[in-house]
Parts: C-alpha cells; sequence; structure tokens
C-alpha cells in the first residue's frame, strides 16, 4: 500500500469518525437544548432493569400496550398541572374537577340509574365543567389575589362536595359504549388513548414552542414582574392556563369514567399526587419558568412504567412505596437541571 | 341602679330561657363516618336516618373524609354544639383514632359505639362510656368469598389466582386477607401468583390488575378485598378479553357487584349491612343515654364482638338485592345482641 493510499484511508477514517462526533455532538446538543435528556435517561434505565429482570416480559408488545394505556390519562393530568407550575403556580383542583366531571358523566350518559343519554354532548359539557372550574379558579387566583395552592383546594373541595351532593354517593353504571372504542381501541399497535395524549402533548408543546402565549408563560414563570413591567398581560396568561389546565381534567374524567364503566364521585380521588409526581419526575421545576410538555408526559410515562414493573417483577407490595420514594428522589436528582434553578427552597 | 337591675334581670332571664331550652332538647344522634361518596358507606346514613325516623329523634351525619383531625374535630363540635346530649355511633378513619375519640367522649360523658377499626390492644372496658366495639367478621367473609371463586374453576379447587387487597394494615384488610389465607391452604391445589395493595380504590385495582395480568396471563380466577376493586379488576379483565372466563369476588355488598354477579362476571360477595351497622350503633348508645342499659354489667364478650355477613352468590343474589338493597329491612332491635357471632380478642 503507497504511502499516498494510507494517508487517504487515514483521512477517510478521520472523516467518518468527525462526522460520527459531529453526530453525536448534535444529538447531544439537541437533548440539551430539548430539556428531556435526564428524563430519556431515566426512561432507559427503567426500560433495562425491568426489561432484564423480568426476562423481556416487561417489553413484550401486550406490556407496552398496557404500560401506553395506563399512562395516557395521567400524562392528560400531568399536561394540565404542569402549564399552572411552569407559571410558579400549583392547581391542586385535580381531584374535585374530576369528580364533578365523573358524576356528571355517569348520570349523562346512558346509565342504569336514569333515562338520560346525551350522547356525543358529553364530551363538550364535561370538557365546559372543567374549563369553567378552571376559568374560576384563574379569577380566583389573579383578580381574588388568592394564592393559587389555596384558590384550587378551594375549588377541589367545593366540587367535591358538589359531586357527592349530586351524586348522592352511588355508583352509577355507565350503559354508554360510544367512548369505550377510545379506551381500548388500538391503532397500529398503539392505543388509541396513548394517540390522543400524544396529539395533545405536540399541540401544547408546539404552542410552548412557537408563540407568543409560549414566550409569554415562561416569561412569567421566569419572573412575573419583570413580566409585567414588559408589557405581558400576567392575568389573561394565568387565567387561561387554569381554564386549560381544567379542560383536560374534564376529558381525564370523561376516559376515566368510560375506563371503568361508571361513576362515583371517588373516581377522582388519588389523582392529585401522581400528577405532581409525573411532572416533578418529568423535570418540570416547582420553582416554575422550566420545563415544558414533553417534561410532564415523560414523567407519567416513567411513573406508570415504575408501577408496571414492580408489578411485574413481583416486588413485594410492602416495599413498592419505599422503592417508589427512592426512584422519585433518584427521578428528579436525574432529571431537573439544578444549575438552572437560582435557589432550591 | 335600677337600670343595672333591669338588665341583669333580662340576661338572667334570658340565660334561663336558654338553659331551660338546651334542658328540653332532645337527644341528638350522631354518626361519625368516612365519606358520603361511597355506597357501602352510604348505607349507614340510610340506616341511621331510618332509625332516627322510628325513636322521632335528630340527626347528624359527620364525615371524615379521610382526615383523621377533621373527624375528631368534628366530634368535638356535635358534643359541643348538644351540650353532650348526644348519642354517637363512630366508624373510626384510622384505627389509632379510636383512642382519641374515646377520651373526648369519656370527658364529655357521651355513650358512643365504635365500628370496623380500633387498635387491637385497646379494650373498650377501659372506657366507661364506650359502650362496645363491633365489626363483621372478614374472616369467614373471605372463605365464603374464596370457596365461591374456587368453584369456578374448570377443575374446582385446581388453579391459579391474583389477589387485591385494601389498605394494609386495616384491620378489616388483615381480618380478610387471613380467610383467603386459611382456604389456600386448605386447597395446596390453588396457587396464589401474585398480590397487590390497592388501597380499596378501583382506579389503581384496574390499573395493578392490568400489569398483574401481563406478568400471569393464564389466571382462573381473582379475589378482592371488596367489591369497588371488585369492580376495576372485572374492568380490566373486560380489556384483556377475560371477563366472565375468570371471575372475580368481593366484599361489601354495594349494587353493582350484584349486577356483576348476575352478569357472570363475579362469582360472590358479602353483604356488609351498613343499614342494620348504623341502627344498631345508635340504638345501643340512645339506651345507654336513657339508663335502659347498664353498659358495666356487660360481659367482656358483649362489649368487643363481631357480627357474620350475608353472603351472596348467584344462588341468592337476586333475594338478597330485594330484601337488602331495593328495601331497608326492618329490624327487631330488642336484643342488641341477637346477631353475635364471637367474642373478638
Amino acid at each position: 500500500m503507497s504511502e499516498r493510499q494510507e494517508n487517504a484511508e487515514t483521512k477517510q477514517v478521520a472523516r467518518v469518525r468527525a462526522g460520527f462526533s459531529d453526530v453525536l455532538g448534535a444529538a447531544g446538543r439537541w437533548f440539551r437544548r430539548a430539556g428531556v435528556s435526564g428524563q430519556l435517561l431515566t426512561l432507559l434505565i427503567v426500560v433495562l432493569i425491568f426489561g432484564i429482570g423480568t426476562k423481556g416480559r416487561f417489553l413484550s408488545l401486550v406490556n407496552l400496550q398496557v404500560i401506553l394505556s395506563l399512562a395516557a390519562i395521567p400524562a392528560i393530568i400531568a399536561l394540565g398541572e404542569h402549564q399552572v407550575v411552569v407559571l410558579g403556580g400549583i392547581d391542586l383542583s385535580i381531584e374535585g374537577v374530576v369528580a364533578l366531571c365523573v358524576v356528571f358523566v355517569g348520570l349523562l350518559l346512558r346509565n342504569k340509574f336514569n333515562a338520560n343519554d346525551v350522547g356525543l354532548w358529553i364530551v363538550p359539557i364535561t370538557l365546559g365543567i372543567g374549563g369553567l372550574a378552571g376559568f374560576v379558579s384563574g379569577l380566583w387566583n389573579t383578580r381574588g389575589r388568592i394564592p393559587s395552592f389555596i384558590a384550587t383546594l378551594g375549588m377541589s373541595w367545593i366540587l367535591w362536595g358538589l359531586a357527592v351532593y349530586v351524586s348522592r354517593g352511588q355508583t352509577v353504571a355507565l350503559l354508554d359504549t360510544r367512548f369505550q372504542g377510545v379506551i381500548t381501541g388500538t391503532v397500529l399497535g398503539i392505543p388509541i388513548l396513548a394517540l390522543i395524549a400524544l396529539a395533545l402533548i405536540i399541540l401544547m408543546q408546539v404552542v410552548q414552542g412557537g408563540t407568543r402565549f409560549g414566550r409569554y408563560l415562561y416569561a412569567i414563570g421566569g419572573d412575573e414582574v419583570l413580566a409585567r413591567q414588559a408589557g405581558v398581560n400576567v392575568e389573561r396568561i394565568k387565567i387561561i392556563v387554569f381554564t386549560i389546565a381544567g379542560l383536560l381534567y374534564g376529558l381525564s374524567a370523561l376516559f376515566l369514567c368510560t375506563r371503568l364503566g361508571g361513576s362515583q364521585a371517588i373516581t377522582g380521588n388519588n389523582l392529585l399526587f401522581p400528577a405532581v409526581t409525573a411532572v416533578a419526575v418529568g423535570g418540570v421545576a416547582l420553582t416554575g419558568g422550566i420545563g415544558g410538555a414533553k417534561n410532564a408526559a415523560l414523567g407519567a410515562l416513567i411513573v406508570t412504567a415504575l408501577n408496571d414493573g414492580l408489578i411485574l417483577l413481583h416486588v413485594n407490595p410492602y416495599a413498592q412505596d419505599a422503592v417508589n420514594g427512592v426512584v422519585l428522589v433518584a427521578a428528579v436528582a436525574l432529571t431537573i437541571d439544578r444549575r438552572k434553578l437560582g435557589f432550591i427552597k | 341602679m335600677r337600670k343595672t337591675l333591669v338588665v341583669l334581670t333580662c340576661v338572667g332571664a334570658l340565660l334561663m330561657t336558654v338553659a331551660a331550652g338546651a334542658f328540653a332538647a332532645p337527644t341528638t344522634l350522631a354518626i361519625s363516618i368516612r365519606t358520603l361518596s361511597s355506597p357501602y358507606q352510604v348505607m349507614y346514613k340510610n340506616g341511621a336516618e331510618a332509625y332516627a325516623n322510628i325513636v322521632g329523634l335528630p340527626l347528624d351525619v359527620l364525615t371524615t373524609e379521610a382526615n383523621s383531625e377533621k373527624g375528631l374535630t368534628d366530634i368535638k363540635a356535635e358534643i359541643a354544639r348538644t351540650g353532650g346530649n348526644v348519642a354517637f355511633y363512630v366508624d373510626p378513619n384510622d384505627a389509632a383514632d379510636a383512642v382519641s375519640i374515646a377520651k373526648t367522649m369519656e370527658a364529655a360523658g357521651v355513650y358512643w359505639v365504635s365500628w370496623w377499626s380500633k387498635p387491637a390492644d385497646v379494650k373498650v372496658w377501659d372506657y366507661p362510656h364506650w359502650i362496645c366495639h363491633v365489626t363483621f367478621d372478614g374472616f369467614p367473609a373471605a372463605v365464603f368469598t374464596a370457596t365461591e371463586l374456587l368453584k369456578t374453576f374448570k377443575t374446582p379447587g385446581q388453579g391459579k389466582i391474583i389477589a387485591l387487597q385494601g389498605r394494609l394494615g386495616d384491620t378489616p384488610n388483615g381480618e380478610r386477607w387471613q380467610g383467603l389465607q386459611k382456604v389456600l391452604s386448605d386447597n395446596p391445589g390453588v396457587k396464589l401468583l401474585e398480590w397487590e395493595s390497592a388501597e380499596w380504590d378501583r382506579t389503581k385495582a384496574y390499573n395493578d390488575t392490568r400489569a398483574m395480568l401481563v406478568a400471569n396471563p393464564d389466571v382462573d380466577g381473582v379475589w378482592t378485598a371488596n367489591d369497588d376493586m371488585a369492580m376495576g379488576a372485572i374492568q380490566a379483565l373486560k380489556e384483556a378479553g377475560l371477563a366472565g372466563k375468570v371471575k372475580v369476588v368481593g366484599c361489601d355488598g354495594i349494587p353493582e357487584i350484584f349486577d356483576a354477579i348476575k352478569d357472570g362476571l363475579a362469582a360472590a360477595s358479602v353483604l356488609n349491612d351498613g343499614n342494620y351497622q348504623a341502627e344498631l350503633g345508635l340504638a345501643m348508645s340512645l339506651a345507654a343515654k336513657q339508663g335502659k342499659l347498664n353498659v358495666s354489667s356487660l360481659p367482656h364478650k358483649y362489649r368487643m364482638f363481631e357480627i357474620p355477613a350475608v353472603n351472596v352468590n348467584a344462588a341468592n343474589v337476586d333475594q338478597v338485592k330485594h330484601d337488602y338493597i331495593d328495601n331497608i329491612p326492618t329490624y327487631d332491635l330488642r336484643n342488641f345482641f341477637a346477631r353475635w357471632s364471637r367474642a373478638l380478642e
């Protein structure tokens, strides 16, 4: 082999190496810009541990479908919650909003309790109840200057009380099957419910990344005083964010009620903490201004995959809470870029 | 001086009027229960209302909403409001709450009956106004449901099951779990593949069952510690295409489980007659308050005891539904211990 040929080959290898390094560098930059590298790493670790631990069963098509299906509703709820958190607030109204919406879904769709059947009108009705609740929470927070913690907690209790009063504590069995296809159906093996959640995630991510609303959202979350001085209508943005959250809780209620085949006020119970956990694990800073729809969605996916994996691994239920706690702290340590935070409270 | 005298006279007259009114006021009946959002707990309320109508006394319904502190505060407020002229029936939110409640009742001299939960080492007879602690016998209930489940297997007594416990540490959950263990030990051909704690929650039961079905797709039956979880499991089985082929059993006797038994989705349940619970509890407390029941003379076996529940399967589901769900039975409460089955240790 001549010296010239050797040089050409060396240059070729160097070019390939450089190209490979460029691709890796670009991927790294994309991950850093996207702000989900930690979340994907966490998900990868979860998948690897459970994939190996369950001898591949965790990665079976059936289980992946189950995970996607189970993650969809928490993801939709987390989508609503995370924008309030990005604003620097918190929304504790989830359980009350879902409780009231679920009760109305049960009583208005074809059921065993009464002769009502509003059909597809249930969609605008449920979204309307959720949206109105969010709108009022937003008004209390902005016009009433009540901290979001209290405004939404109060809203949750009010709606919970209404739900119990309206339902009289009874469970209403659904006879309507129009929405059953959404819950149980798949397209190309992917649960329709997961595709709906994915569409909402993409829509919200696009709005957050490419519109004035999104810029204002992060400006307020970063520094509300500065945003106000810059001419941002803070109140309007906050009210919109709370309303969107309520709409999404209402949509989740419709899916939950259909999935469980019946309506009872307590269906709303135990939804708040997983939603906040998903938001935190997804890397949305509770101090506001950091994180987006993709973070919330990944957070919901990680939490769901974790719960599923613990069951598949036959981890003793007495130990599951402890394992969950450890993973929660580890996940937040991995997913939140604490360099961006000015302070840790 | 004359003015002062007139004022003092008026105030005195007012106080005497108020005092006379208070002394003349009828005894209030009060129940403290967990929530009005569960069909089973609503049975308490219905039974209490029926009893209040029979004796013609006012009734107050307090709910803890799963908050122990709220439960105790509401009881104190009720005692203050009625001046201690109240007869109580209490279903403590947590077992540990029973001690604080007992001390509160003792300080106010209010007679009361507790149901379901109290610490095992706390003895009712150490508190003169704590008439008795009663529970439904969870052990035979679970023995019955588990036995009925085993009958549904292709080869009766030979098969695999998964199970859902309620909240770990709850007394009824522990008793029911022991009942299942007894049946499993008597039937070595039946294997418990996996269990989870769904904390009495339908949504969690649905999620856990879906994951457990991935890990154990060849189960023959699902045992659950209550009907709400049974309904969640049935929904999960429906999505896995196993509903009806794999039977579920529950406990408590909520209206939906009766339909599930009739539809061939569930094999059995046990009706804990909440109406009777409330009527018996209030009747004993009122009798003690009126001096018709000498609490201190009651033998220990009548101070802490269990009563049997009503077994429900496909053979008697219509009759039980007619007798206990569609109608409130008329109970003979002249003998408080007519249904006594065994003393609690």
